[in-house]
């Protein structure tokens, strides 16, 4: 990999580096005095970041995600918004990788509200998280403001159900429309191979990403095709 | 190490035992991922680690008062949302890095609304959520969003 590629990738961590390099040629005890007062900070992170991910990797593997999905019909009534805050506190990574997920329960019949929580949820409430807002925060703050979250969530919740109905959302995904069977969604795969592993005449990985290699022949080679779209971890795999 | 590090080892720690000892080969599955995710955030998480301690040098704590202190809450607040939307941080470093503002003096309003929003909007992963689901889906779920994280600050305020 060229410098370049490298600086572009950690342009964070490369510019601070940068700063404080023109720092130590300028004023070294200025740079001496700012290394100082990121070592506390430094210390503390990493005593909990280690732990913060082994947490998430944990909640992620033994969870049965799909079980709770499966409770997320259009009956599930009162249980629904408490099943959907649990689903989205307790998955991993960033709001959009929700997205695709909670695609695909609108499909299988959930209900506005309750995608709008898994949503919100995502996003804010992540359990080990929240160990970590309490040390650097303290935890009163830490529960006030989950409290908040959750109620404004909620809130939330009621508001868009009411204003955008489940037809916008189909409209809206009728416009992008692919012609193909089987398309994947490069920007959500986490290249894992498990479709490429289980259906290689249909699948391959290309740089680090599953593509699809041709599309099924005929309607057996669909039906499998959809138990791997139904195992795809991230729901980056759509089939029309 | 203070109580919450500790506590968060300990439960970890008894279920990365229970994992081990029920499927040996998923509790390294997700170890593996463990590590891949540390990966990819650890170079943005020291950058900002370091970063703190440049502005804890260079940013006076008047200057800090003086912006996000008490006095001009609701414009810092929605200022701070406002960065919030369009900054793309992993959500735990924003943890300390708040929480060394309010140390040299800054109110923990603006901080609350900066948190929330740089999670729950996203102005980057705007086209992303319109393509799923709808332009008036993603902007009604954003706008909102923004309001309840400037209303969640505001009554933070009240009683923390």
């Amino acid at each position: 990999m060229s410098v370049l590629k490298v600086f572009k990738k950690n342009m964070m961590l490369s510019v601070v580096v940068l700063l404080y390099a023109a720092l130590f040629v300028f004023r070294t005890d200025m740079a001496i005095l700012s290394l100082k007062n990121s070592s506390y900070y430094i210390i503390e992170m990493l005593q909990i970041i280690p732990v913060v991910f082994i947490l998430t990797s944990l909640i992620e593997a033994w969870v049965p995600k799909k079980v709770i999905m499966n409770n997320l019909g259009e009956k599930s009534g009162i249980k629904g918004p408490i099943i959907s805050l649990f689903l989205g506190s307790v998955s991993a990574g960033p709001i959009y990788a929700a997205f695709p997920i909670c695609k695909m329960l609108l499909k299988k019949g959930a209900s506005i509200a309750n995608i709008v929580v898994i949503l919100s949820a995502w996003a804010v409430i992540k359990i080990p998280m929240l160990a970590n807002e309490a040390k650097f925060l303290g935890p009163k703050f830490m529960a006030v403001r989950w409290i908040l979250t959750t109620v404004s969530i909620f809130i939330m919740a009621y508001v868009i159900s009411t204003i955008v109905k489940k037809e916008d959302i189909q409209d809206a995904a009728a416009n992008n429309k692919d012609e193909d069977a089987v398309s994947i969604k490069r920007q959500y795969c986490t290249g894992c191979g498990i479709c490429v592993k289980l259906l290689p005449n249909l699948f391959q990985l290309k740089d680090g990403r599953a593509a699809v290699k041709r599309q099924p022949l005929d309607s057996k080679e669909a039906d499998v095709a959809k138990v791997v779209w139904e195992k795809c971890p991230t729901k980056a795999i759509t089939m029309n | 190490m203070d109580i919450f590090t500790r506590g968060l080892w300990i439960i970890t720690g008894i279920g990365f035992t229970v994992s081990i000892i029920k499927d040996k080969e998923k509790t390294f599955r997700s170890m593996k991922m463990a590590k891949g995710m540390m990966k990819n955030m650890m170079g943005q998480i020291i950058g900002i680690l370091f970063l703190i301690g440049l502005i804890l040098t260079f940013i006076p704590p008047e200057i800090i008062k003086q912006y996000l202190g008490g006095a001009n809450v609701l414009s810092s607040s929605i200022l701070s949302a406002v960065i919030g939307s369009i900054t793309l941080i992993p959500a735990f470093v924003a943890f300390p890095l708040v929480g060394s503002l309010v140390d040299l003096g800054a109110s923990i309003v603006p901080g609350v609304a900066f948190l929330t929003t740089l999670t729950m909007v996203g102005f980057v992963t705007f086209p992303l959520e319109k393509q799923e689901f709808g332009f008036k889906f993603a902007a009604i779920r954003n706008s909102l969003s923004f309001v309840f994280a400037i209303v969640i600050a505001m009554v933070m305020g009240v009683f923390i």
